[in-house]
């Protein structure tokens, strides 16, 4: 597959805690897993360094619709510690394929409109189910109930701006008693902050498909910083006896970065804002020149292929968001780039047989490479 | 060969921006595709630190030997100082089964007059192309050059320090301190390096092919890297150790003075 999606800054979330759905794509915040029982086991929502919990970078609906494979259940998550010391390292950072085996999706139908049956029941019925079902959920913090009921009614709508509005309408309507957000309010977990999943801030992403490379240079058309000067004045040279001569072609070369940063650098400068880049299948844009393997699927053993890859401008608009507010910014973070691969078949990571629907969804662990600065 | 009309004399241009505040971060990226070209997300953590102002100065930078990896670094540090000459475009051909393949080189120079200078070098199939990445490239290699005194010491120094040489490919280029009012005593196309880098007064010697011009000027550059890199007395008091910008910032940013996690729904707690 050759065309590179584009992930772009959205809107914020009103409030970077609010529940969107499995099939929208964000930065930062909770992560909307597609059931409440997916079964994940604890070590693979903690960080393998220091222990603590991960909390959630992206999370990326990622459905596959190829000639050979057709998916529309698939979600990738990334997952990061946000610990000083464990920002550079590979091993605090967690890459989650969750999708629904494929022969699900000839029962429900379109997958747009067949939701999960356990995320259907009343409004009402909703709130007093959440404390239940939060407690079986491991390692995540679920504080706004109650602001949460009404956005239910609204799940199945895709639209961004749909899910921001509602939440700022929910916040309004949302009563004091799950103000204090803290986990000691719910009453329910025996380890209180220690397993509340930290919450970086939240924005959602809209897609964008890259253009191509005969735009750049009209884009670097754009920079206002850089000026020309008329060619006349360099013709003045020629004058006197200086040739410049003997020159080849060479490649560029600055001080403190390499050709294949620089070229790195120009597709970031073509679409500044760009948060990740997705490609199916494709090839990653590396900032360094080394790129460690990727290693094979831990589930049916085939290789792994490249996905996506998270941009900085990602580390930057979180850390100017949570100057603005109270939200952990993590500092540790300084990657260059974070590749994710996932395996190439996409592979049913769980064991499936005539069961219902809710127990068809699969928690895979996709490798993350990190190049630093 | 399609080109901006630029300024004559080359003056860089201040980045439009930059009167702008840091205003409303939350509001501030809406509808984000209007100017995305023109507003610099940085990519690096320096490049981070200079947009938020933590950093005044190259000075800072260059202390501690911190990589530049964005040209608009030294565009908000530098500024409106920053001036910029086209030096020389030229093709270069290669030749392939179907004829000729021309594409243009440029080199840039870039320098405040005040000691920083960098320059650039790039290839393209268009001048223009060519011109702007040059321009980029010269930006990402700016060096401080070091000046000092040819006798007294009174005034503003004002040439090299000390005798220093640079060399690439068979060129080499030897600066030796002048006094003042000597001028720049060089050859026509260095001469424009040094006037970029700020310094008034020197004699220089050549020696090899300085037909290659391209060649003479990556010397006369290296020639300027090196003033830095050479020990007099002056250094010879201990070095106290600064913390360098990551690390300051880092210690900043470990303070308790964040709340973690905990938020309120109805209001927003400041930091």
């Amino acid at each position: 597959m050759g065309e590179i999606i584009l992930g772009m800054p959205g809107p914020w979330a009103e409030d970077c805690r609010e529940k969107a759905d499995h099939y929208t794509t964000k930065i930062g915040g909770l992560p909307d897993w597609p059931t409440p029982d997916l079964g994940i086991k604890d070590d693979l929502l903690r960080c393998s360094l220091c222990g603590r919990s991960l909390c959630l970078v992206a999370q990326v609906y990622a459905p596959i619709s190829s000639p050979k494979l057709n998916l529309e259940e698939r979600v990738i998550y990334v997952l990061g510690c946000p610990m000083p010391k464990c920002g550079s390292d590979p091993r605090s950072w967690r890459a989650l394929r969750v999708q629904k085996c494929h022969s699900e999706m000839q029962l429900d139908g379109n997958g747009q409109v067949a939701k999960p049956l356990e995320e259907d029941p009343a409004p009402i019925l909703r709130t007093n189910n959440y404390l239940e079902e939060d407690s079986s959920v491991t390692g995540s913090g679920r504080e706004e109930d109650e602001s949460d009921s009404d956005m239910d009614l609204q799940e199945f709508a895709r639209a961004l701006s749909e899910a921001s509005s509602l939440a700022s309408q929910s916040k309004k309507q949302s009563t004091s008693k799950h103000s204090g957000s803290t986990v000691k309010a719910m009453g329910t977990k025996p380890r209180v902050n220690d397993l509340s999943m930290p919450v970086v801030p939240c924005f959602y992403i809209y897609s964008q498909k890259e253009q191509s490379t005969g735009d750049k240079d009209a884009i670097c058309a754009s920079y206002s910083s850089l000026s020309i000067k008329e060619k006349q004045s360099t013709a003045t040279d020629t004058e006197d006896e200086e040739k410049w001569e003997g020159e080849t072609y060479e490649y560029d070369r600055a001080l403190g970065a390499d050709r294949t940063y620089l070229k790195f650098k120009k597709q970031l400068d073509a679409h500044p804002e760009q948060c990740f880049r997705y490609s199916y299948g494709g090839n990653p844009l590396l900032a360094t020149t080394d790129l460690a393997e990727c290693g094979t699927c831990k589930f049916c053993g085939s290789s792994r292929n490249y996905e996506m890859q998270l941009m900085p401008p990602l580390l930057y608009f979180l850390h100017e968001a949570a100057e603005c507010s109270s939200t952990y910014s993590p500092e540790g973070w300084s990657w260059m780039t974070l590749i994710i691969c996932t395996c190439s078949k996409s592979c049913c990571p769980s064991f499936c047989g005539d069961k219902r629907v809710s127990c068809c969804w699969g928690v895979a662990e996709e490798a993350i490479i990190i190049q630093d600065e | 060969m399609a080109e901006r009309g630029g300024e004559r004399g080359g003056f860089g241009r201040g980045r439009g921006d930059r009167g702008r505040g840091r205003g409303d971060r939350r509001g501030g990226r809406r509808g984000g595709r209007r100017d995305e070209e023109e507003k610099w997300v940085p990519v690096t953590k320096l490049g981070r630190l200079v947009k938020e102002g933590r950093i005044q100065s190259l000075e800072q930078i260059y202390l501690h030997s911190l990589p530049v990896k964005e040209h608009q670094i030294v565009d908000t540090l530098l500024g409106p100082q920053l001036k910029d000459e086209v030096m020389k475009i030229m093709p270069v051909q290669k030749q392939t089964r179907a004829g000729q393949r021309t594409r243009f080189k440029a080199f840039v120079v870039v320098g405040d007059g005040n000691g920083h200078v960098g320059l650039g070098v790039k290839c393209s199939k268009e001048v223009a192309t060519a011109i702007r990445g040059s321009i980029i490239l010269a930006k990402l290699s700016v060096i401080p050059v070091r000046r000092g005194y040819w006798g007294n010491k009174i005034g503003k120094p004002h040439t090299v320090p000390c005798k220093v040489t640079g060399k690439c490919g068979s060129v080499t280029v030897r600066m030796v301190p002048a006094p003042r009012g000597a001028g720049i005593v060089a050859a026509r196309v260095p001469k424009k390096v040094l006037q970029f880098a700020g310094i008034e007064d020197v004699f220089t010697s050549s020696r090899g092919s300085t037909k290659t011009l391209g060649n003479f000027v990556k010397a006369t550059f290296d020639c300027l890297m090196k003033t830095y890199g050479f020990l007099t007395p002056d250094f010879w008091r201990e070095t106290r150790f600064t913390k360098s910008p990551f690390q300051e910032y880092t210690d900043l940013l470990a303070k308790p003075n964040k709340a973690i996690v905990l938020e309120d729904n109805t209001e927003r707690v400041e930091a």
